[in-house]
């Protein structure tokens, strides 16, 4: 299950920031998409240890914690988008597809001419529907 | 990994034993120590200790019940018993004396082997029997012996060995033989222990699973003891395997205690697995292996009066990992072969992460164990003090004390519990332990540099910190934190952290801390993150909602205006502002608090004048939750004299208004009251007094008595983002309504100078000239100011800028000569000089102070300038004063272009004398080059032209012209080569502009030299008034080239004729040298003359002797007529010369003339200089 | 799915921006005028260069983003490729369009060559035109601006128009 989905702007700040968890713990989910930056921060700038997939917008998995895996994606606009799932067992191919769905949502709320560049992402109907992926996704049933 | 006992850290190595010959011990054991691989040695100096090996705990124990003795899975000392006492081989060392002499010895040796040999039998420990010989006697050793020997001890030939130890080689030899035998020996004694523990593991003849997990456990020790490791980790993995498999099905024990048992042999398997993969630099299988050790653990915590347990073995066991990860690592650089496994990130790669679990573990535990601790009985049963670890790894037994003797006796999961739980308060505080961890964490990530997973550890740290009431240390954690989640913007971590510092300056009664964080905390942008959903655990301030900062902005308040809180107010733990307390903060640039109070500060003008108003608009922002009311402003400047003071009407009377200073301006308005986010924008007029920079510095805001914030002003022209806001969403305005004041305002405004009420005159008396003192006048007239400490600066520049005359310029180059134009100093009105002033004059730079001058008075002065080249310049003169004393100064600033021209341009000629031709040889064949430099004939003399042209436009006086010789030829040249007469000195003379002087002078080389030097002209001048100095221009005249004429021609005629008058024309050719010269001589025809005389000859002329032409002509015309003309070849010097045009004219008059005047006036003698041509 | 723009639009648009900008709302004050009209082109350079680099590898370096603009994203804007790209290395870019869309049809107000003619004709009259000209060049080198920066390359973007049609764009990139 997705718990936590961020989108993280130039100045590592978070421009959106959404948990989907019962449990009320959005802070630690805070604190777990803060520290992922710092494996995104080692991607970009020792490129020679992502081999092959060098400049892939997908970073893959950044790093596990007991309970969740947290996902990387980073647009060439420096935008990241994090991604924290309590599924353990998960195809980078899913999450790739989830990665690429997410960014054309971000695109068309960044698009918006009412929005400004660089400001957190206030749009309802961009929280609508990346509640909508995020429910339609699911790591499970792929295995 | 101090957790575990050394003999399981280190890997095995393989020990023996050697009996007898103690002398030879130390020898021996070194040697064995130092093999590769290396052997420990258990040395015993005799036969009588040999039973040490066999000597079993178990004996000593034997009162257990035989069913607790099986009910085990791993001996805790049994690895430790392998390591130390029992052998794999043991030699025993014999003279070779005991073998050959006595009988009686030969018995003892027996006596010892059958001993020994009983000993080991039963744990078919190998036998070796060294026999020590001298070198010297090393042949008196015979088979027999030896053959006895070997009978006697029961092994075959080849570990019946001699040891020679007093010869260097043979004892070495000796030891390596020694040393082979005991590696060989060892590795079958362990490999026939292990294979025969594996067959008992094969056939599965084992009582029960223990047994399974016993015998894993051995053949995996064995197999280390012979560096089998593949063997070994084999081993280790299925015994691992089978013990968890035990966790379901066994029933031995009360299911606590076996839980607890299996967790620490699973713990020990696991450390071994875990060693061993990564000193075989298998990481990536460490690390998968390690995480499936974890998953198939970590469910397992037990009931919950024992699950911190479970939390402190886990935490163990990440610690452990993390561990011996770090001490891997060192090795093995980077994980980049890992990259395709994508299961896998690089942060398993790091101890750090391991460090961390294992302090969150840890802090598990800390909480397990304090709920276990108040669900303890109150009665602590005594009880538990006799429980000690038992003879199995993992488990505790009481012992029970009977008398000589002592027992164990098995134990309840209650006593056990108990027990634990008691151990646990006798231990070290969790918390030390958990910060401990958390820095290990927190510098391995600082060391990755990264920075975010460091601050989420310091976090942690900080969090225990306050836990455990540490508010100092908790504060100095949470504050680091602070610059990152501001920077970033992340208002939910910044909000937590904030939380706790304000709880810990609380704490710590800081009331400026305090009010500080709270002052932040209610102006962080928390309405986008609270509207989207709540959240616990964040910190003392609880969840971040729009109601909460409203509850922090009200008690700040409440505090800083001094209200006592109804129901709250003790919950201030001493916070408080007061007379006794007041509170000051700043905000600055850099400053957190500016979303708390940001001022913009413009001025409407850029420049203004002095005196005149200008406005001033003054733009508050907060970003405070609710409504703040502001007692009263100050507005600073750094002239302070424009300070002034806003009064909000409503709070008139609770602002300190007591102590303005009563100068002060006052402004009053209705009321000060800033909203969110809203622009309160105010506009007040404002004069300067002081002419300079009026830049405002400050505003300070009072709210309630005894709280002030002072507020750094800022211009709306280069105005930052507020920090944390710039991330929102949110309606922006501008400072000031005016977007050219928004865009460009600034909080600085330049005032001007008053205007200067003084002249500056510069007379301007047309150009200057070079060489003389010339004067400038400069007037100064008061006409509106009075004048006080004046000081007049001049400054001389160039006016193309190149060779700037500036006054460091000249200091560098002290050398005058290149120096164009000289400020020789200022002439001041002797009547009015005042001594005291300063007075700085150098080469281009001046200063002079000004005498007081009352409105009305003038002063003037004298610029004193010489020019040593003709060039323009630009005089820069200003006046800077005082119009009355203190007042800022005026300055009036004036320059004048002076053009600075050559006075006089002297030129000159020189000419041969009259009718009266050398031949000069380098005059024929002129070179180019040499077209420089005049020849002059030697012992000729020659005739010197200068003239001096007015160049200006003034008349100027001529007061002498005379050649002076130049310093250097006086040295160079003892004796003067030559005289230079002129005729007499005439009186000063007056040369209008334009009009040209001639002198002549004669020249009359008489050394041989091949250059001359003239000397220079010397002029001395001056304008043509009385008042003007004399000046003197020098002007050096270029060299001559000397040469001596082999032949110089005369011709003589007189000065005029008569028109049919005959007259003699002579051309006499003298020949100066002391060689016969053969001379052509032709005669042109002329057609006003009649002439008798030769014509076309050639002639011979002697050395230093004269050959004379002589012709009888007959004029037959009249006026200015050409002579026929005698052209002359020099044969020798294939040189024809003429004389020149000039030299064969003579004038004839058409009758004989009457003169009324001297007749010596129209004829110019040559040697007679004219005294002056009119041109 | 293609989008289309009406062409005529897009200039009378440009062309409306401009003169609101210049001529009413801060006519007394043309840098806050550009200043404006610049921002609007960010916000756009920014927002198009979000859309057009989705399923783009992230690029490696400056001259990789700079060829961005000069290929798809300029043929995106334009239907047509910037034609001469020049470096100096140090961080200066040239982009020249030889006939950039948006001044194509840009012509020289008649009167004012008139006016101009009375002393120095071209000079007189260049000047102007360059000056209108120049109002409409500040939404492209905003555009440009935008589209850097949003790639995380800050800089600053100038034009010149000295032979119209053609128009080269200067990127200075800051370091």
């Amino acid at each position: 299950m997705i718990v936590c989905i961020a989108v993280v702007g130039h100045q590592n700040n978070p421009l959106y920031i959404q948990s989907f968890t019962e449990a009320d713990d959005a802070l630690k989910l805070h604190h777990i998409v803060h520290c992922s930056l710092d494996v995104v921060d080692e991607r970009v700038n020792n490129p020679k240890k992502s081999g092959p997939m060098l400049n892939e917008t997908f970073l893959g998995l950044l790093y596990p914690t007991e309970n969740y895996k947290v996902y990387g994606y980073l647009t060439n606009t420096k935008v990241k988008f994090i991604l924290v799932t309590t599924d353990l067992d998960v195809r980078d191919a899913d999450v790739r597809n989830f990665f690429r769905r997410f960014h054309s949502a971000y695109l068309d709320a960044v698009s918006n001419p009412f929005h400004v560049p660089g400001k957190k992402i206030t749009s309802k109907t961009f929280a609508e529907r990346v509640s909508n992926i995020v429910k339609s996704v699911s790591f499970h049933t792929t295995g | 990994m101090e957790h575990y006992p050394e003999e399981l850290r280190t890997p095995p190595v393989t020990l023996v034993c050697i009996v007898g010959h103690q002398d030879l011990h130390a020898t021996i054991s070194t040697h064995l120590h130092s093999e590769q691989p290396p052997i420990n040695t258990l040395a015993l100096p005799d036969f009588t200790k040999i039973s040490i090996i066999d000597k079993s705990p178990k004996e000593n124990d034997n009162q257990l019940p035989s069913a607790y003795t099986s009910s085990g899975i791993i001996k805790r000392d049994w690895l430790l018993k392998h390591r130390t006492r029992v052998p794999a081989v043991v030699a025993a060392l014999f003279d070779a004396d005991q073998l050959s002499g006595d009988p009686a010895q030969w018995l003892q040796v027996c006596t010892d082997l059958e001993n020994l040999k009983a000993v080991i039998k039963g744990r078919n420990i190998k036998l070796v029997v060294v026999v020590v010989v001298r070198f010297n006697s090393k042949d008196s050793i015979t088979e027999d012996s030896l053959a006895s020997l070997r009978k006697r001890a029961e092994v075959d030939a080849k570990y019946v060995i001699t040891f020679i130890p007093d010869d260097a080689s043979e004892l070495n030899q000796s030891l390596n033989r020694l040393g082979n035998i005991f590696g060989e020996l060892a590795v079958t004694f362990y490999r026939d222990e292990g294979r025969r523990v594996k067959t008992r593991l094969e056939k599965k003849s084992y009582g029960s699973i223990e047994f399974n997990v016993r015998y894993c456990f051995k053949v995996a020790i064995y197999a280390e003891f012979r560096r089998d490791w593949a063997e070994a980790l084999r081993m280790y993995e299925d015994g691992y395997h089978a013990l968890r498999e035990m966790i379901g099905t066994s029933t031995r024990l009360p299911p606590i205690q076996r839980l607890v048992e299996i967790k620490m042999v699973a713990e020990q398997f696991h450390f071994k697995i875990s060693t061993l993969l990564l000193h075989g630099g298998k990481v990536v299988e460490a690390i998968k292996w390690f995480r499936q050790h974890n998953a198939s653990y970590k469910k397992l915590t037990g009931p919950t009066e024992i699950n911190f347990f479970h939390w402190e073995w886990l935490a163990r066991q990440f610690l452990v990992f993390a561990e011996l990860l770090e001490t891997t690592n060192a090795t093995i650089s980077s994980p980049a072969s890992t990259v395709a496994d994508r299961t896998s990130s690089d942060w398993e790669f790091r101890p750090a992460y391991y460090y961390q679990l294992a302090a969150q573990y840890l802090k598990e535990k800390k909480s397990c164990v304090e709920i276990a601790v108040s669900m303890m009985p109150a009665e602590t049963d005594e009880s538990c003090d006799s429980i000690v670890p038992s003879l199995y790894v993992g488990q505790y037994a009481r012992l029970l004390d009977l008398g000589e003797t002592s027992v164990m006796q098995l134990i309840t999961d209650e006593d056990y519990t108990l027990f634990a739980l008691t151990e646990e308060g006798k231990k070290l505080g969790d918390s030390t332990e958990i910060i401990a961890l958390l820095k290990k964490a927190y510098e391995a990530y600082n060391n990755l540099k990264f920075q975010r997973a460091a601050s989420f550890c310091t976090l942690l740290m900080a969090k225990e910190y306050f836990l455990t009431s540490d508010y100092t240390n908790s504060k100095q954690h949470f504050d680091k934190l602070t610059s990152l989640y501001r920077q970033e913007g992340w208002v939910t971590l910044l909000w937590e952290v904030l939380g706790y510092l304000r709880e810990c300056s609380r704490k710590l009664s800081s009331a400026q801390d305090f009010i500080s964080y709270s002052l932040e905390m209610s102006a962080l942008p928390i309405s986008s993150i609270s509207s989207l959903q709540e959240m616990k655990d964040c910190g003392p301030a609880g969840s971040p909602s729009l109601k909460q900062v409203e509850n922090i902005h009200k008690e700040v308040f409440a505090i800083v205006r001094e209200e006592t809180l109804n129901e709250e107010g003790e919950n201030m733990g001493g916070i408080e502002v007061n007379s006794d307390h007041p509170l000051h903060l700043e905000i600055d640039l850099v400053s957190p608090l500016r979303v708390v109070l940001l001022t913009s500060v413009a001025f409407h003008e850029q420049i203004v004048k002095p005196q005149a108003p200008t406005s001033i608009t003054l733009s508050l922002l907060s970003q405070l939750p609710s409504p703040v009311e502001i007692d009263q402003l100050e507005i600073q400047f750094n002239q302070s004299e424009c300070n002034f003071i806003i009064v909000n009407a409503q709070r008139r009377e609770s602002s300190s208004i007591s102590h303005i200073h009563p100068d002060r301006r006052v402004e009053t308005v209705p009321v000060i009251q800033l909203f969110t986010n809203k622009w309160l924008r105010l506009t007040y007029d404002i004069k300067s007094v002081n002419s300079g920079k009026l830049e405002c510095t400050y505003v300070i805001a009072r709210i309630g008595p005894h709280f002030s914030i002072s507020c750094g002003a800022e211009s709306p022209a280069n105005m930052h983002d507020l920090p944390l806001w710039k991330f929102e969403e949110r309606l922006e305005a501008s400072p000031t309504k005016d977007p050219a004041i928004a865009f460009s305002g600034m909080k600085v405004t330049q005032v001007e100078e008053p205007d200067p009420q003084v002249d500056l005159i510069l007379g301007s008396t047309g150009p200057a000239l070079v060489g003389e003192n010339f004067l400038l006048p400069v007037t100064l007239t008061s006409k509106g100011h009075s004048v006080e400490s004046g000081e007049l600066k001049i400054n001389l520049v160039d006016t193309r800028g190149v060779g700037l005359l500036s006054p460091r310029e000249t200091e560098h180059t002290s050398s005058s000569d290149n120096l164009h134009v000289e400020l020789l100093g200022v002439l001041c009105d002797p009547t009015q000089d005042n001594n005291d002033g300063i007075r700085k004059v150098q080469q281009s730079f001046g200063l002079v102070s000004v005498p007081f001058l009352n409105v009305g008075d003038s002063w003037s002065c004298n610029l004193e300038i010489q020019w040593h080249r003709p060039k323009p310049i630009m005089l820069y003169v200003s006046l800077g004063y005082s119009p009355s004393s203190g007042a800022p100064k005026v300055h009036i600033h004036k320059s004048l272009q002076i053009e600075g021209k050559t006075p006089v341009v002297i030129s000159h000629r020189l000419m041969l004398p009259f009718r009266r031709d050398p031949l000069l040889l380098s005059r024929l064949k002129r070179s180019p080059e040499s077209g420089q430099t005049v020849s002059l004939p030697v012992n000729e003399t020659s005739i010197l032209v200068v003239n001096a042209t007015n160049c200006t436009e003034v008349p100027l006086k001529l007061l002498s012209m005379s050649i002076s010789e130049d310093d250097a030829t006086q040295k160079n040249k003892a004796k003067t080569t030559c005289t230079i007469q002129s005729g007499i000195d005439n009186d000063p003379t007056l040369l209008v502009p334009g009009e040209e002087f001639k002198k002549v002078f004669t020249v009359k080389p008489e050394l041989n030299a091949s250059k001359l030097n003239l000397g220079s002209v010397c002029l001395r001048w001056r304008r043509d008034h009385e008042s003007s100095k004399e000046v003197v221009t020098k002007q050096s005249l270029p060299d001559v080239n000397l040469e001596s004429p082999p032949l110089v021609i005369t011709l003589e005629c007189p000065p005029h004729g008569v028109l049919g008058e005959p007259f003699t024309y002579f051309a006499r050719i003298h020949n100066q040298t002391k060689l016969l010269q053969e001379v052509k001589f032709s005669l042109s025809d002329s057609q006003s003359f009649v002439l008798s005389g030769p014509h076309n000859d050639t002639t011979f002329v002697l050395p230093l002797s004269e050959y004379i032409l002589s012709y009888k002509l007959v004029p037959l015309s009249s006026g200015s007529l050409q002579l026929p003309r005698v052209t002359i070849t020099s044969v020798r010097y294939s040189a024809g010369f003429q004389p020149t045009t000039a030299a064969s004219t003579i004038f004839i008059f058409p009758s004989k003339p009457q003169f009324l005047s001297e007749p010596e006036k129209k004829s110019i003698p040559a040697d007679q200089a004219p005294q002056q041509i009119t041109a | 799915m293609v989008r289309e723009v009406s062409e005529s639009c897009m200039d009378s648009l440009l062309t409306e921006i401009v003169s609101s900008y210049c001529n009413r709302f801060y006519a007394t004050k043309p840098e806050l005028a550009a200043r404006r009209i610049e921002a609007i082109g960010y916000q756009v350079g920014h927002q198009l260069t979000e859309r057009y680099t989705i399923e783009r590898p992230r690029f490696n370096d400056h001259l990789e983003a700079i060829k961005f603009i000069c290929k798809d994203f300029w043929f995106e804007l334009f239907k047509k490729q910037i034609d001469n790209l020049k470096t100096n290395h140090r961080g200066t870019f040239v982009l020249q369009d030889n006939k950039f869309r948006w001044l194509s049809r840009v012509s020289v107000d008649p009167s004012v060559e008139i006016s101009g003619a009375a002393q120095e004709p071209s000079v007189m009259s260049e000047n102007k035109s360059a000056q209108a000209t120049g109002l409409h060049l500040y939404f492209p080198c905003g555009i440009i601006r935008g589209a850097l920066s949003t790639l995380g390359i800050p800089c600053a973007v100038t034009a010149d128009i000295s032979n119209l049609p053609a128009c080269s764009f200067v990127i200075r990139i800051k370091v």
